[in-house]
């Protein structure tokens, strides 16, 4: 079955470097978000089983929404996709909860690889 | 040395703007490159430093002044350190400090000795170096072209903003301006990189970043 998936990021054009990203085995229903806002309201009708979160968004950005998350279920495996890539930065948001912390350009060998660890794909 | 561009090209009397697509794509590009540099300068200072969301204008020769000043906002006096890059674009980075950068930097560094004005210049030579190094390099790898750049020399030691942009004589028609800037919270440290790219750079960008495109 499609896992439901939530990429939010006000850059279509990273949005697009995303997807082109993604492993293309990959079965996944998408869903696309331009801020904060828009990834909670996805989250919430259940299109984000993963979601893959930027940090600088307006309305709304990445830190505001782990926030936001921990305080509700917090039943999604979140990816932060990032430009600013300081430990600190890596730190605080596996301090909100999130799985894992890759750096912009997206890579598919890291997607993959935190893909596989947290067995969301088995092969890839 | 004064920024030289041809000042008696023909002035085209507009150059077309940026598609929403081609604008996103570039700020992305830079957004990419700015967060490597804050990462290096994250690490010679030891400390977070806070990055801005890119700024990136088109403006005309006689706006360049007036739109730099809006994204500098500093009436105080400022140091600054000039870079020009070349190859497949062309241009020049300027990074502006506060007038106390130099010795923001020396504490943040851990440095226990008062620096004399020329250890001062050293120090922001090297910062400006290692962030306009960072971002030329990001940019040019992210959208897979050739830049190279050349060696920081010092362009203001304690002036005013505007004293620098006029006595860099900008005497192009058009010039794509980009804008970002690093802070440490808490100590009140703030430096602008500002990217200027002269108008026959703006085109050749323009068919860089549709070819970037094309790629994703």
């Amino acid at each position: 079955m499609a896992v439901p998936v939530t990429i939010v990021d006000d850059s279509s054009v990273s949005r697009k470097m995303l997807i082109r990203a993604l492993p293309p085995q990959w079965s996944i229903e998408l869903t696309q978000a331009k801020n904060g806002e828009e990834a909670l309201a996805a989250y919430r009708d259940g299109k984000a089983e993963v979601m893959f979160l930027d940090l600088t968004m307006p309305v709304m950005n990445g830190y505001q929404v782990l926030e936001q998350l921990q305080k509700e279920q917090f039943n999604t495996f979140v990816v932060v996709i990032s430009a600013d890539i300081q430990p600190k930065a890596q730190e605080r948001v596996k301090k909100l909860g999130a799985i894992a912390f890759i750096k912009k350009p997206v890579k598919t060998s890291d997607i993959a690889k935190v893909l596989h660890e947290y067995g969301i794909v088995l092969s890839c | 040395m004064a920024l030289s561009y041809p000042a008696d090209k023909p002035s085209l009397m507009s150059i077309q703007p940026y598609t929403e697509d081609q604008s996103d794509a570039l700020q992305e590009v830079v957004n990419i490159a700015m967060g490597q540099a804050g990462d290096s300068l994250a690490r010679i200072l030891g400390n977070f430093v806070a990055l801005s969301v890119p700024r990136i204008r088109l403006a005309t020769g006689k706006d360049v002044i007036k739109t730099v000043a809006g994204m500098v906002d500093n009436n105080a006096e400022i140091s600054a350190i000039r870079q020009t890059f070349s190859n497949s674009l062309r241009g020049e980075a300027v990074v502006v400090f506060a007038q106390t950068g130099a010795d923001d930097l020396a504490d943040l560094m851990g440095y226990d000795t008062v620096l004399d004005s020329s250890a001062k210049q050293e120090l922001l030579l090297e910062v400006g170096n290692l962030l306009v190094g960072t971002v030329i390099t990001g940019i040019a790898e992210t959208l897979e072209t050739d830049l190279s750049f050349s060696a920081p020399s010092l362009v203001a030691k304690c002036t005013s903003l505007d004293q620098m942009l006029v006595a860099e004589q900008l005497s192009w028609s058009h010039a794509l301006l980009m804008e970002v800037n690093f802070t440490v919270e808490g100590c009140g440290f703030k430096c602008h990189l500002l990217i200027f790219m002269a108008e026959e750079t703006i085109d050749t960008l323009r068919g860089i970043l549709d070819e970037f495109m094309d790629g994703i």
